[in-house]
């Protein structure tokens, strides 16, 4: 019977989303038992609203995270896509073809940021840290600063994007949910995800293997640029309009989700569904500290602390199951 | 100390039909350290070769030109009688040259069944849509791993890191004959092995020339190495120093031709 235990006991602990699942668990209880409101299906409705924008850009950071490499640029991206589709909208160019337009820019921002880090050796870290600059500056100069707001009647694509489905739910928790199950599938059960883990894990020996670990490379830089596309045009579908310092810090929270949910900073080892639980987190965070009468301020000393500690536990679990 | 321009064309011809491999003249730079200079190399069918020298030898260099993982300079390389030009290891492997590596066999963070199928995975599916086929991964790793003596892992997808180095050879050794390598490249597969891994080790080596298989051995352990191969190619500074069949020499002597005393 003792060894029954121990057994679901290690079985619970392979599960590479267990630490960020109890504490998503934990953090509800505690802001449920702070404020009354918190626990209602509206307010899940307005988190998962959040949550979406920052979580599909998480998934491909995760995703990439996972291949060994970073891509600070996302948030500026998330920015660039919709500025595209808003400016393109402008001139009366169909919203459908702006996004598709939208989302190549975004590919090609990517595929430069891999080619870059690949054909250099620069650290990844520096190469769209510098890209992140770069593409939010010519935001700023683009925009002069200002707000872009698409008036076109055109705007049932829009809809679909980021607009109201049901109940107050919208589209982009539906893109969230389908890209979270769609990158995890290719993750886990394909070929290609194998790959990821392996490039991540040790290039050198996926190389040996036999893996083109620079085509790799280059093919996750360009989806992970693409979903910060997408994630951006969801947030243009809720608005109609893009400011252009949108997406500012979601680099960095999204890097954070992606390591709340388990995945290694120095590539090899992670999990979608965690990146997804991770998103989560900093959402229902967002939204409880408000609804507990919280400053708005401690919003992101909270999400550091639990980032710290998600990280300790992670370690934990990690060397406990997989060395 | 044999040089290609002292042998004939028709002699030459012959060996390149009848050798698995046969190097010539092989020359690789890295930036302006040469790491080869004009090395000949050869390993006949179902012969296993100990690959000797002091460290910066150019052993690995040498096998890693020899499986596509570096470019060569120049010279020619030939396997099973035809001109190889692999762009990458997958070539290499995809004619039946498997290399463990000292350091790189493994990813640590894979489980056991994902290591053993990295690079070459069973899928299912149809056309559009295929995926791993993990049961059969785990069965025939499970199998496979078995014939080369490691019977006591209790999950195909634990991971490789709680492994032994001797467990982890094994799991190289027993993926290269798995995937009917004609020619197994172990790079120091010894080296931080206890002495019962390291017997066991050897014991594959031979199991895999039982087998059919030829072997290139690397190490600068001459007792290892005088123990399960037929003859001794030793390089120095990048370049052929002795090349010797076991009849005709013996440990000891081995490590003086190493050091470079003989």
């Amino acid at each position: 019977m003792k060894g029954g235990i121990r057994l679901f006991y290690s079985r619970l602990l392979r599960v590479k989303e267990i630490g960020s699942l109890s504490g998503l668990l934990i953090i509800i209880i505690i802001f449920s038992l702070l404020s009354g409101k918190f626990l209602t299906r509206e307010n899940f409705i307005g988190i998962f609203t959040i949550t979406s924008e920052l979580g599909i850009i998480a998934i491909g950071v995760c995703f990439l995270m996972i291949a060994g490499e970073f891509d600070l640029s996302v948030g500026s991206v998330f920015a660039v896509a919709p500025m595209i589709g808003a400016l393109l909208g402008k001139i009366g160019v169909p919203m459908v073809g702006a996004f598709f337009v939208s989302l190549f820019a975004s590919a090609v921002i990517g595929y430069f940021n891999g080619l870059i880090v690949i054909k250099t050796g620069i650290p990844s870290f520096i190469v769209t840290l510098g890209a992140m600059m770069f593409y939010r500056g010519v935001l700023l100069a683009v925009s002069g600063g200002f707000t872009i707001t698409f008036m076109g009647e055109d705007t049932a694509f829009l809809d679909a994007l980021g607009g109201k489905i049901f109940m107050g739910m919208r589209a982009s928790g539906i893109w969230f949910i389908a890209a979270t199950i769609i990158f995890s599938i290719v993750l886990n059960n394909t070929k290609y995800g194998n790959h990821v883990f392996a490039v991540g894990g040790n290039p050198g020996t996926a190389k040996a293997l036999g893996i083109n670990v620079n085509r790799v490379k280059l093919i996750n830089f360009v989806l992970c640029s693409v979903m910060a596309g997408l994630a951006g045009f969801t947030m243009f579908g809720r608005f109609h309009s893009i400011d252009p310092t949108a997406g500012s810090l979601h680099e960095l929270e999204a890097i954070a989700s992606a390591v709340i949910g388990g995945a290694l900073l120095t590539g090899g080892y992670g999990s979608i569904v965690g990146a997804f639980i991770g998103a989560f987190l900093i959402g229902v965070m967002r939204s409880g500290l408000i609804l507990a009468g919280a400053p708005s301020y401690w919003y992101q000393g909270f999400i550091g602390v639990v980032l710290v500690i998600s990280v300790i536990i992670n370690t934990k679990i990690r060397k406990a199951v997989a060395g | 100390m044999t040089g290609a321009a002292s042998i004939t064309q028709e002699e030459r011809d012959k060996k390149i039909r009848e050798y698995l491999v046969y190097m010539e003249n092989v020359t690789v730079r890295f930036g302006k350290v040469v790491a080869l200079r004009d090395v000949n190399f050869s390993v006949k069918k179902n012969e296993v070769v100990g690959l000797l020298g002091d460290n910066g030898a150019g052993k690995s260099t040498l096998i890693k030109a020899l499986n596509g993982y570096h470019q060569v300079d120049g010279g020619e390389i030939y396997f099973n009688g035809e001109r190889t030009n692999f762009q990458s290891p997958r070539d290499a492997r995809d004619v039946g040259i498997e290399t463990a590596y000292q350091d790189l066999a493994l990813v640590n963070l894979m489980s056991i069944s994902r290591n053993f199928f990295l690079g070459r995975e069973l899928v299912m599916g149809n056309r559009f849509f295929k995926f791993l086929d993990k049961r059969k991964m785990d069965e025939v790793a499970a199998h496979s791993l078995a014939e080369v003596g490691l019977r006591n892992i209790r999950e195909m997808h634990e991971t490789v890191n709680f492994l032994s180095g001797g467990e982890r050879q094994a799991i190289a050794i027993g993926r290269a004959s798995y995937f009917g390598a004609k020619l197994l490249i172990l790079d120091e597969p010894t080296a931080a092995l206890s002495v019962a891994e390291t017997e066991w080790v050897l014991r594959l080596v031979s199991e895999a020339k039982e087998k059919g298989l030829s072997v290139i051995i690397i190490t600068h352990n001459a007792y290892e190495a005088y123990e399960v191969s037929d003859r001794f190619v030793v390089l120095q500074h990048g370049k052929n120093y002795a090349d010797l069949k076991r009849e005709e020499t013996n440990a000891k002597e081995l490590i003086e031709v190493i050091a470079g005393r003989k």
